[in-house]
């Protein structure tokens, strides 16, 4: 007997955002990458459409990073040491987006200055056709003087500049508005802050569609559950018609697996807890392939066999269920 | 074509031109009209009035269909369009004063007042044969004997004190006296009556008692003429408690601390400065009114249950732990000896009841007073204070809740925050040219802080003006010199050291303050819309919202909608009470059946506990915002954005 299987009518969809410019549209990318468009939940193509796949991004720094796995360290070698070379190694390991992130400081130990940064967006855009996000170090101050001269460096390439906080979104977003870029809009796990940081941000006139959202998340066994909830309930509210929250999500899986002590430490852990190299990998992967199921449409990730599970998981996710179901 | 305007009551004219508006007219002619929201039509300041000739209106805001019919304008918004007669009102001539004689207007008897059927307390002539061998009856039940004929009772009950003093006053007074009975109580049936007080001879028809609001900052006391119903006096002081702490957690804590040399300390101390408060009333009220203190029979207390707790010296510490209860709603009937007040040892003092740890008895009488139990629409009750109670509901059903707003808008947590007494700035503008503020100072002296009314106006006005965003982050950007970077972050000055009080320094809002200003506000909104939510009704459909509370009074309607503190109705909706629970005492006092009433409000009452409610949180973060996450619940205030001050500039014909 044939189920029918039930389905809802949303009211809303998710807003559609192209990442990067290619010559025709006054940048250098040779490709656009677009996010966003849903009319359903994640993966339910019996429902509504998803006109987009999730991307993966792979995050690099502005130079060889203090503090990062030595499992991570091994999967890039020496192309870490150069912000140009790390970008076209992760291109040529499949990511979709680069994601690069300033230190506080260059390795000479002095604060990383809006020259430094000028020159390691420079060589990143140089070296790979793919759209770019460029990130501060995450101090207000800072933040704002790198970016400032990042959107100038980068202009019209609508590169991703973040993090635009609530306490400190306006000096960004007046760099992105002036140079064609767009943000990534970062609150503590919350539906209201995200929706208020949104609502601040296109107030200051940038149209919702240069906005991405990331709502933080935690990675798996720290948290992931309510980061999961509050994007689940954020993609409810757009697909609900709440305009505000009609954008695509971002989430720093990378930045939040790598920290979690099951992928930080090989040694003096339980038998049972395997192989360290294989166990980080699935820590990351499982926590960016779980987040894209709560709607993510961007996971940024930082090694390189992630970006291979958390495609493959998406390739079979974007053909596992067809209209119609049964 | 020019034309001749002259000002009254200076006799000016001056030539202008058509369409100039009625201020550039007034400073042609070096006249000075207040305008402290920098004409804009906003604050309603340069009302003038025009004598005669041709003007045109472009904005009528604030002015009502009676002003505009006896022709008052608003220079600001007003053009010239032939010869014109303007008299300019005095400016600045209102002034206020302190915070205690705001309230003391005239009090209206709350309904028709028939002794004979509403009050409980009667005084009744008695005569008596003296004692003699024939007759050894001893003397309680000889004057019962005579007294019970003429009441409609079978019994009649005596306090100690008032036996101790019996026999001397009936031998004193020649077996003439006159007796103050008291029939019923809510926690006695019909009878027996109580001897409340005896008085030597056949004293002339009097009787008193004083209704009595026991606030955590300030502490009201009415002494009504129970002959007549009327309010004799009143007065309203601080409660000696607060030195202790600001707010009531602050206070049970410290009572609850327990010294070495005695573990009730702090406790008896606690229950002594609130008694030596209410005591200083009482005597400042009876000296008024030429009456004796011990000649007062009554008194009806209300206050939040923390209040009343620590009046009554009991153990408050349960009210502020999990799973918050008190150890009393519906206290006891008790003597003033038992309480330490200085009326009549044995006259009566009963506590109105409240409903739960956070809603106490002034939030009852609150309701009764405001008449929302009479309700057939769906009104809201807010009493604004340290903390938010507020009721919803009809004469049908009540549900209430409690929030914790914190002392801000009392202003306690602000950096230059003060209580609305004489220095503080009660009103503030800022000009959307300039950003410069004008305020008005309570007393009219050089300022020395900002009270709560000032602090909603300011946060209102910082966020239209655009010097700070939705978020109440100050917006650095902003070309004046009054944004500055402060000891505590980015700040707004309000009143440089040159201007303010001796010692003040220069009067700021900080980005702190802000923040603590917008959490007291998203705690109420919350808790509106908790309680709507509750019992599935839209906050638009409330019909009446009246707000008690003496800081109610003075809170702009227009203002607090700004701030997304009150829920944006029509402003006519509003109704502003002002202390609503000292009233419901009032009327407890007067009336045997508004006191039961009470009783069937308290009983009536659901009462939603916040802190056991999820959605809470959630609704408080979402109205965090300026002057909320969802623009959609406030209209007035979207449109204002949306169509800027440009609509003021429209002719706006009428």
């Amino acid at each position: 007997m044939p189920v029918k299987i039930p389905m809802e009518k949303w009211a809303g969809s998710v807003r559609t955002v192209t990442l990067g410019a290619t010559a025709a549209d006054g940048g250098t990318r040779q490709h656009t990458v677009t996010v966003g468009g849903e009319t359903t939940l994640p993966f339910l193509h019996f429902e509504g459409e998803i006109p987009n796949r999730p991307v993966v991004a792979t995050e690099i720094q502005d130079r060889r990073p203090d503090g990062w796995s030595e499992l991570l360290m091994e999967a890039w070698g020496d192309r870490m040491n150069d912000p140009g070379d790390w970008a076209k190694a992760a291109e040529e390991a499949g990511a979709d987006l680069i994601a690069l992130t300033f230190g506080l400081t260059g390795l000479d130990g002095q604060p990383t200055s809006a020259e430094s940064a000028r020159l390691a967006v420079r060589k990143v855009l140089d070296a790979t056709g793919l759209p770019v996000m460029v990130s501060g170090p995450g101090q207000a101050e800072v933040d704002n003087e790198l970016l400032v001269a990042v959107a100038e460096e980068g202009a019209g390439e609508r590169l991703v500049l973040g993090y635009c906080e609530d306490r400190n979104y306006r000096t960004i977003v007046a760099a992105a508005l002036g140079h064609g870029h767009l943000v990534h809009a970062r609150t503590a796990m919350d539906v209201n802050l995200a929706k208020q940081l949104n609502i601040l941000i296109n107030d200051m006139q940038l149209p919702l569609d240069r906005i991405i959202m990331d709502p933080t998340t935690g990675a798996l066994g720290y948290g992931i559950e309510y980061g999961y909830s509050v994007m689940e309930r954020l993609r409810l509210a757009a697909l609900q018609g709440d305009s505000m929250t009609q954008l695509p999500m971002l989430v720093t899986v990378g930045e939040e697996t790598w920290k979690a002590k099951e992928s930080k430490v090989g040694q003096g852990v339980p038998e049972t807890w395997g192989v360290w190299e294989e166990r980080a990998i699935n820590w990351e992967a499982v926590t960016a392939s779980s987040l894209i199921q709560s709607g993510a449409d961007i996971v940024v990730v930082r090694h390189p066999e992630s970006v291979k599970r958390v495609h493959a998981v998406i390739d079979s996710m974007m053909t596992a269920n067809d209209r119609g179901g049964s | 074509m020019p034309h001749a305007i002259t000002f009254q009551p200076a006799g000016r004219t001056v030539t202008v031109s058509a369409g100039t508006s009625l201020i550039d007219a007034a400073e042609q002619a070096a006249l000075e009209i207040s305008q402290p929201c920098g004409s804009q039509g906003r604050c309603g300041r340069c009302v003038v009035k025009v004598e005669s000739g041709a003007v045109r209106r472009r904005s009528t805001l604030r002015l009502t269909a009676e002003d505009l019919a006896a022709g008052y304008a608003l220079a600001c918004q007003t053009v010239v369009q032939g010869d014109a007669v303007i008299t300019i009102p005095p400016q600045e001539k209102a002034r206020r004063t302190l915070v205690t004689d705001k309230t003391a207007g005239r009090v209206e008897l709350p309904f028709p007042y028939v002794p004979a059927v509403d009050q409980p307390l009667q005084a009744i002539h008695v005569e008596m044969e003296p004692p003699s061998m024939a007759d050894q009856t001893d003397d309680w039940s000889r004057l019962k004997r005579a007294l019970l004929p003429k009441l409609d009772c079978k019994t009649l009950t005596i306090s100690m004190p008032m036996l101790r003093r019996l026999g001397g006053i009936l031998r004193q007074a020649d077996w003439r006296v006159t007796a103050v009975v008291e029939t019923g109580a809510w926690d006695r049936a019909e009878c027996p009556a109580r001897l409340v007080n005896l008085r030597p001879g056949f004293s002339e028809n009097m009787l008193w008692g004083v209704a009595i609001d026991v606030g955590t900052t300030t502490v009201s006391v009415y002494l009504v003429d129970l002959v007549s119903g009327v309010v004799r006096a009143q007065a309203a002081d601080y409660n000696g408690q607060i030195a202790r702490g600001e707010d009531v957690i602050s206070r049970i804590i410290y009572a609850t601390k327990s010294k070495a040399s005695n573990p009730d300390a702090n406790r008896l101390e606690m229950q002594q400065l609130v008694v030596e408060t209410i005591n200083r009333l009482i005597r400042t009220v009876a000296s008024e009114a030429h009456v004796a203190e011990v000649d007062i029979d009554k008194a009806v207390v209300v206050g939040n249950s923390t209040m009343i707790h620590l009046l009554l010296g009991l153990d408050g510490s349960t009210i502020r732990l999990d799973p918050y209860v008190t150890a009393v709603n519906q206290p006891p009937i008790l003597t003033a000896e038992q309480l330490g007040l200085i009326i009549n040892p044995g006259g009566t003092v009963d506590c109105l009841p409240g409903v739960a740890s956070y809603v106490g008895a002034d939030i009852t009488a609150g309701v009764l007073s405001s008449r929302m139990n009479d309700a057939t629409d769906l009104t809201l009750f807010l009493d604004v204070g340290t903390n938010g109670e507020m009721v919803l509901g009809t004469a049908d059903w009540l549900i209430t809740c409690a929030c914790s707003a914190g002392p801000a808008f009392e202003g306690a947590g602000v950096l230059h925050g003060m209580r609305a007494t004489r220095g503080a700035i009660e009103e503030i503008w800022v000009n959307r040219n300039d950003l410069e503020p004008s305020y008005r100072v309570i007393g009219d002296v050089a300022p020395q802080g900002l009270c709560g009314s000032a602090l909603i106006n300011l946060l209102a006005e910082l966020f239209i003006t655009g010097v700070i965003d939705k978020a109440g982050n100050v917006n650095a950007d902003v070309e004046t010199p009054r944004v500055r970077k402060g000891e505590f972050g980015p700040e707004y000055l309000i009143a440089a050291a040159d201007e303010t009080a001796a010692g003040v320094g220069d009067i700021v809002l900080t980005k702190a303050d802000i923040d603590n200003l917008l959490r007291a506000k998203a705690a109420i909104y919350a808790g509106f819309d908790v309680l709507a939510t509750a019992v599935g009704v839209d906050l638009a459909d409330v019909s009446k919202i009246l707000i008690g509370g003496n800081f109610g009074k003075y809170i702009n309607v227009e203002k607090a909608i700004q701030i997304g503190l009150l829920p944006d109705a029509d402003w006519d909706k509003f109704h502003f009470l002002g202390n609503t629970a000292v009233r419901g005492a009032y009327m407890a006092l007067l009336s045997q059946s508004a006191r039961s009433q009470i009783t069937g409000i308290a009983d009536m009452m659901t009462y939603l506990e916040l802190s056991a409610d999820n959605t809470f949180y959630d609704v408080f973060t979402s109205a965090l915002f300026l002057p909320h996450t969802d623009w959609d619940r406030f209209p007035s205030v979207k449109a204002l954005f949306e169509n800027g001050s440009r609509a003021s500039e429209q002719p706006a014909e009428r």
